[in-house]
């Protein structure tokens, strides 16, 4: 297992508040790695600065054995490290089918005179990313919505695009910001069942949310932030049972219960 | 992304390129080969030097608000595109007049000016979003017509550029220039319409809808705004250089901020949605008043009512109505 994103010593302040501050892990190529913490931990932060929504005060980010700190998230894109977002964040006007294309920039955009002349590989690139918004959409469980206008789905299904949309920029780590928000328990044990499937083809994914239950039976192993801080690190069972950590989300009583 | 493509590939394999809604109908391309045809020969009907006059402004209008709907589409309103048709015209004029180049030289000098001005500012401005780049179009906008107004040496201040020569001598006769104004709109509409139906459309229209999401996917969001403004632009100055030469004459209020508002509502009227849309208010804000011409007090009155019914109901432009005439049809059709 090769060390496919490595986080050193990350943070990040506004105006003096620390919302991330030294942050460091190291996600491995294959692993479900979770990032847990309660409200306003800086999880958020933390995947915003990872994917270069916002930039670090200090620190750095390597992917893939390169260092990626501060570039933009269409490069990062570009070089596979993918993420989707808390609120559902589709284009909620256009098809499903339509909202894959436009995930598929990366493997369909064959260069502005190319698609203005429509030669080159423009056919040829398009029909490669038809078949596999057919793929991401039997996988996700999205074909029979394939024509329907994404604002009209219901809310899981809206967080299943969105992670479509990802995986059609054909990523090597793919993080998700909350996956399970808002879902019932139901819905969240289909899309624990799909980051599985995601990670068994061999992409990695970096999990963020605040449902323990949730998130012990997904990932290899989890970070537990709080006050944009480490708190504990390690296999999903040893850092729930630390006491630490049972004292930041239940209180100090039931730490020592 | 390999090992998801080699898994499954025959289930999908049949479904062909669904083709997006962003992509022109065939219907819609008939219908502007039928327009540009009967264009082509309505001048001809009228025969009246006066008719041949609109007909080239509102070549020019098309130019000018096709160009800015480029704009518009990637979630950007300009306030300043009549002022980079300003450049383009005035540019075009020095280049064939002062430096005595012949016109084709002009039109190359008065495109490229533009579309190099927009270069520059591009990546500064298009940073911006919302009523903070409106604005900033505006003052930009008006620095470039008090560019016009005060650099006397090359502009001729307030005077404006005169002796601006036609583009060839048959091009004095405004029968002939408006064929070739005529293809210069179609030529443009073209372009524009080729973008926007083709993948940078999709893309195009990707950044609007959510700049945050297309940029996650990999967009380069603020190239391809600079690649589109550039565009723009520099048919903005096209615009720019066919207008000096076919009014010989070119001063700063030809390019104020009045005229690229006009540029604005002519987007707004027609629809924003849809290239038809700046198409429809080009015709609509050059014959309507024109048609009001004996009417003066009228005009604004009149313009102010049609503006306030259209942004009312019809959100999507006058290009809506289609869809506002089958909404009224299938409700009546309802009652009975």
């Amino acid at each position: 297992m090769t060390a496919l994103l490595e986080v050193k010593d990350l943070s990040r302040s506004f105006d003096g508040l620390k919302a991330v501050s030294g942050l460091n892990f190291t996600v491995s190529s294959g692993d479900i790695f979770g990032i847990i913490g309660p409200n306003g931990a800086g999880k958020t932060t933390a995947v915003n600065l990872v994917s270069g929504v916002i930039k670090p005060t200090s620190g750095a980010v390597q992917f893939d054995g390169k260092d990626v700190t501060a570039k933009s998230p269409h490069e990062l894109a570009a070089i596979g490290l993918a993420r989707t977002f808390q609120a559902t964040t589709v284009f909620g006007t256009r098809t499903v089918a339509e909202n894959c294309r436009r995930g598929g920039y990366l493997t369909r955009y064959p260069g502005f005179l190319s698609a203005f002349f429509g030669v080159g590989r423009t056919v040829a690139m398009a029909s490669d990313s038809e078949k596999r918004i057919g793929e991401v959409l039997d996988w996700l469980d999205l074909s029979r919505v394939r024509d329907t206008v994404a604002g009209d789905l219901p809310y899981g299904a809206q967080k299943t695009l969105g992670m479509a949309i990802s995986l059609m920029t054909a990523p090597k780590l793919l993080m998700l910001d909350e996956p399970v928000a808002g879902l019932s328990a139901a819905e969240a044990d289909n899309v624990r069942d799909t980051i599985k499937k995601v990670r068994d083809r061999g992409i990695s994914v970096v999990v963020i949310d605040h449902n323990m239950r949730f998130m012990a039976g997904l990932c290899d192993r989890i970070l537990v932030m709080h006050h944009g801080q480490e708190l504990a690190h390690g296999a999903p069972e040893d850092v729930l049972r630390d006491p630490k950590v049972i004292e930041a989300y239940l209180g100090r009583n039931y730490a020592k219960a | 992304m390999a090992s998801i493509a080699s898994t499954d590939v025959a289930s999908a394999s049949e479904t062909a390129p669904v083709t997006g809604s962003d992509r022109m109908s065939r219907t819609t391309i008939v219908m502007l080969a039928v327009v540009a045809m009967v264009l082509a020969i309505v001048p001809y009907a009228i025969n009246e030097r006066f008719g041949y006059h609109i007909a080239i402004i509102v070549c020019f209008a098309a130019i000018g608000a096709c160009s800015l709907h480029l704009i518009i589409r990637t979630g950007h309103v300009s306030l300043c595109h009549s002022a980079f048709v300003g450049v383009g015209a005035y540019v075009s004029a020095y280049v064939a007049v002062t430096l005595g180049f012949p016109f084709l030289g002009g039109l190359v000098a008065g495109t490229l000016a533009s579309a190099l001005l927009a270069l520059l500012i591009g990546p500064i401005i298009l940073r911006l979003t919302g009523k903070y780049f409106v604005l900033i179009t505006f003052l930009l906008g008006e620095i470039l017509r008090m560019v016009f107004m005060d650099w006397q040496s090359v502009t001729g201040g307030a005077n404006g550029f005169n002796d601006i020569p036609a583009p060839a001598p048959v091009f004095a006769n405004p029968k002939w220039f408006y064929l070739l104004a005529l293809g210069a709109a179609a030529f443009c509409i073209a372009v524009c319409g080729r973008i926007l139906s083709s993948e940078i459309g999709r893309f195009v229209n990707a950044i609007r809808e959510s700049e945050t999401l297309a940029e996650c996917v990999g967009v380069p969001v603020i190239r391809t705004k600079i690649l589109i403004f550039v565009i723009a632009c520099a048919f903005a100055g096209f615009a720019g250089s066919l207008m000096a030469h076919y009014a010989r004459y070119i001063s700063p209020p030809n390019f104020g901020p009045i005229e690229s508002l006009n540029l604005v509502i002519m987007n707004v009227i027609g629809g924003m949605n849809t290239l038809i849309g700046p198409l429809i208010g080009a015709f609509f804000l050059v014959l309507v008043p024109e048609l009001l011409r004996d009417y003066v007090q009228l005009q604004h009155v009149i313009f102010g009512i049609v503006l306030i019914v259209v942004m009312a109901f019809m959100p999507g432009g006058m290009a809506s109505l289609k869809d506002v005439y089958a909404l009224m049809t299938r409700r009546s059709g309802r009652k009975s």
